[in-house]
């Protein structure tokens, strides 16, 4: 990720970097700490990947040897599934709420805690707890807010005199309550990155900005926000890379339901690709997000590129 | 303490036997602990008999072991044996070759214990036998009496469809939850479906629909199922928030009281009281099993059960240990102790015999009367047509789909694997 956000100053320094390589006669460093990593990387990253989209083109339903070729009836069967709209609108209402409202909400956070003290500290930790618990975990714990009979949710509805729906069996409301979810879970890691950016803004600029009377407010919007620009450019690639790959907090609170309208791109695989055993339709399905994926990937680079020459 | 630590390791190594030890991995999906620590202790008996065989029991939940089993089976961690529903997806997993055939290693005894049903629930198309029946089970309307007699609804008036939806109205209006559901699952609604196919099809229609002959699912049958189906969920019949609410919230609720009916297997007997809140249930003096209401004009036999026939497979790599341990688990003398419990109906010769559970005893006469013994539907039908299944029957119960769409995506689905 952070390789992106730098990407634009690789291929300056790639020629003379090549150059040093060879003078400092570093090959034998190259071989012999290249070749782990590379291995890694190829057989758990580059390999599957390959395999997914080579199943993508085949019948197959997990057992045995990979013979029955379909070429691209995979692909219609995947772009013509009833369900498949609906996950791909789910995913980048995902990506939207996480671009409008966790990022926003991350930012007035890391504003209001970048300071130092105890309390703050305190607050910082307790924002940033739910990112640290696993996914499921998570999951399974909103379940229980969410329990129309025992959870939190009606309690609060009861106490209040409003009759709660069952949100995670409502076809409407289950998206907004994984929203809700999701804003919880992921905000204070975006926050935490902003603070980082926020605290290694040099003290004086801000000092002599309010020595020359300007206000908090502008100093948000024209001192620190455009000094952390790095740091959100990697939240906002983090945010949305993570929204088109959100599975393990769906899981658990809906299953993908009710009627299959909770499905992420990944769910959605995960279930008709995976459980229903037709491994070549998930194949495609994962082709599809790959694309997708880079696609984004390339375009954001591309647009950051164009506003940095503005 | 330090000690105390090397006393233990020192304990434990004396423990440990010299020669080699064959472990034996069974997978199992039984999750009521009182059961559990039978499963043990058959184990440990079997154990001590055999002190080279060492039995590891393994447990997965019922979702878990469905998603995993397809890739566990294909790799260096497969169980030796494993439970399995039989039907569509154990053809395929023979089809695939990661399972054993054991018809030579089997005894006589063995065969014989499982009856002609219980082997052939377990020869794939191939011919070959790859594993062992273990119980029967059936999907029955389970009813709590109470509830009943404070709604003032007979339950005999409930046996034909039309007297069971006056019915569930009578209860709508009484205030209390007709029906409980967990439709999250998915499969506890396709049982609704599956029972109205098995009045309005029958055997036949079934089975010509599967082979995707004629109509298929698509056919006037099961267009009628899915409007029956509709019929019901247009009363709203199920527990508020029911396409929520899982397998086990349902169970819960029905068993808590809460809901008159349950269509549900005969295991529900113990899940009930395991998952309801006061561990409980429902007592048996308040517990009663309404026949599934018949339809006018249908082509089912009134006899037909649907259900289970369930037991367990050998993997690829199973060792002949792992066909003697099943041998001793699966024995009259061993199976007796589960139903005594009432945990299910073995289906080991006379093993059921001692039933005393009057509920199991009459599914227990149930299957062996039927006509035809459906195997459930989701299963018989392989993961990717029976998932559809699901899917309508969720859709179905929740009002939110035709009946003529359902069946066509059944159709659809049946033609897309042919």
């Amino acid at each position: 990720m952070a390789s992106i956000a730098t990407g634009a100053d690789v291929g300056a320094v790639a020629g003379s970097r090549k150059r040093r390589l060879f003078e400092r006669n570093s090959l034998p460093a190259l071989l012999l700490f290249l070749p782990p990593a590379l291995i890694l990387f190829s057989l758990f990253v580059v390999l599957p990947m390959v395999d997914a989209a080579t199943f993508s083109f085949f019948d197959w339903n997990g057992y045995g040897p990979i013979t029955d070729f379909v070429g691209f009836e995979n692909y219609a069967d995947v772009l013509t599934h009833r369900n498949f709209g609906t996950a791909v609108r789910n995913s980048l209402i995902v990506v939207v709420v996480s671009l409008v409202v966790q990022l926003p909400l991350a930012m007035w956070c890391a504003i209001a805690l970048s300071e130092r003290g105890v309390h703050i500290n305190v607050l910082r930790t307790l924002f940033f707890l739910p990112f640290m618990l696993a996914e499921v975990a998570a999951g399974l714990i909103w379940n229980f807010v969410y329990d129309g009979n025992y959870g939190l949710l009606p309690a609060i509805g009861d106490a209040i005199g409003v009759d709660m729906p069952f949100v995670l069996g409502d076809k409407f409301w289950v998206i907004p309550a994984i929203m809700l979810v999701i804003t919880w879970k992921y905000f204070g890691f975006h926050m935490m990155i902003f603070i980082a950016g926020l605290q290694s803004i040099p003290s004086e600029v801000i000092e002599a900005a309010r020595l020359d009377g300007v206000k908090r407010w502008q100093i948000v919007r024209h001192i620190k926000i455009p000094m952390i620009r790095s740091a959100i450019v990697i939240s906002v690639f983090f945010a949305i890379t993570g929204a088109l790959q959100l599975f393990d907090l769906i899981i658990p609170l809906s299953n993908g339901g009710p009627s299959h309208s909770s499905h992420t791109i990944v769910t959605f695989l995960y279930q008709f690709g995976i459980l229903r055993m037709k491994l070549g339709f998930g194949g495609a399905i994962s082709v599809i997000l790959f694309i997708a994926c880079v696609i984004v990937a390339l375009a954001y680079r591309r647009i950051l590129f164009k506003v940095e020459q503005n | 303490m330090k000690r105390l630590a090397l006393v233990a390791m020192l304990g434990l190594a004396a423990a440990m036997p010299v020669q080699a030890q064959t472990v034996v991995k069974h997978l199992h999906i039984t999750s009521i602990p009182a059961e559990v620590e039978l499963m043990n202790s058959i184990a440990a008996e079997f154990m001590a008999a055999n002190p080279d065989i060492k039995i590891e029991l393994p447990f997965l939940e019922n979702e878990a072991f469905k998603a995993k089993l397809t890739t566990l089976l294909q790799s260096a961690d497969a169980p030796d044996v494993f439970h399995s529903w039989g039907g569509g997806v154990f053809y395929e997993q023979a089809a695939a070759g990661v399972l054993r055939p054991v018809e030579d290693v089997l005894s006589d005894e063995a065969k014989a214990n499982i009856g002609t049903a219980g082997v052939s629930a377990f020869t794939a198309p191939d011919g070959h036998m790859y594993g062992v029946a273990r119980d029967v089970s059936e999907v029955v309307l389970w009813y709590n009496k109470a509830l009943f007699e404070q709604a003032g609804v007979d339950p005999a008036s409930m046996s034909d469809w039309d007297g069971f939806l006056a019915g569930v109205q009578k209860f709508k209006d009484a205030g209390i939850t007709p029906i409980a559901i967990g439709a999250k699952d998915k499969w506890p609604a396709h049982f609704w479906w599956s029972k109205l196919v098995i009045r309005l099809a029958g055997k036949d229609g079934f089975d010509a629909a599967a082979r995707g002959e004629g109509d298929g699912f698509a056919g006037e049958d099961f267009v009628k199922a899915g409007d029956y189906f509709l019929q019901l969920s247009a009363l709203d019949p199920w527990q508020e928030g029911f396409l929520a609410a899982s397998y086990g919230d349902a169970s819960g609720l029905f068993g808590d009281g809460k809901a008159a009916m349950h269509l549900m297997g005969d295991w529900d007997y113990g899940a009930m009281k395991d998952n309801s809140a006061n561990k409980a249930g429902i007592p048996d003096d308040q517990l009663g099993i309404l026949p599934f209401p018949t339809i006018e004009g249908g082509k089912g036999d009134p006899t037909d059960t649907l259900g289970g026939l369930g037991g367990v497979l050998f993997s690829k790599n199973a060792s002949d240990a792992a066909v003697k341990w099943i041998e001793f688990f699966n024995s009259p003398e061993q199976q007796a102790k589960y139903a005594k419990e009432a945990y299910y109906i073995p289906i080991a010769k006379g093993a059921a015999d001692v039933m005393t559970n009057p509920f199991k005893v009459q599914i227990g006469k149930d299957i062996s009367g039927a006509h035809w013994h459906a195997l459930f539907f989701d299963q018989a039908l392989g993961p990717n047509v029976g998932g559809v299944v699901n899917d309508i029957s969720a859709e179905l119960a929740g009002n939110s789909m035709s009946a003529e769409e359902a069946a066509e995506m059944i159709k659809e689905a049946v033609d897309d694997s042919l």
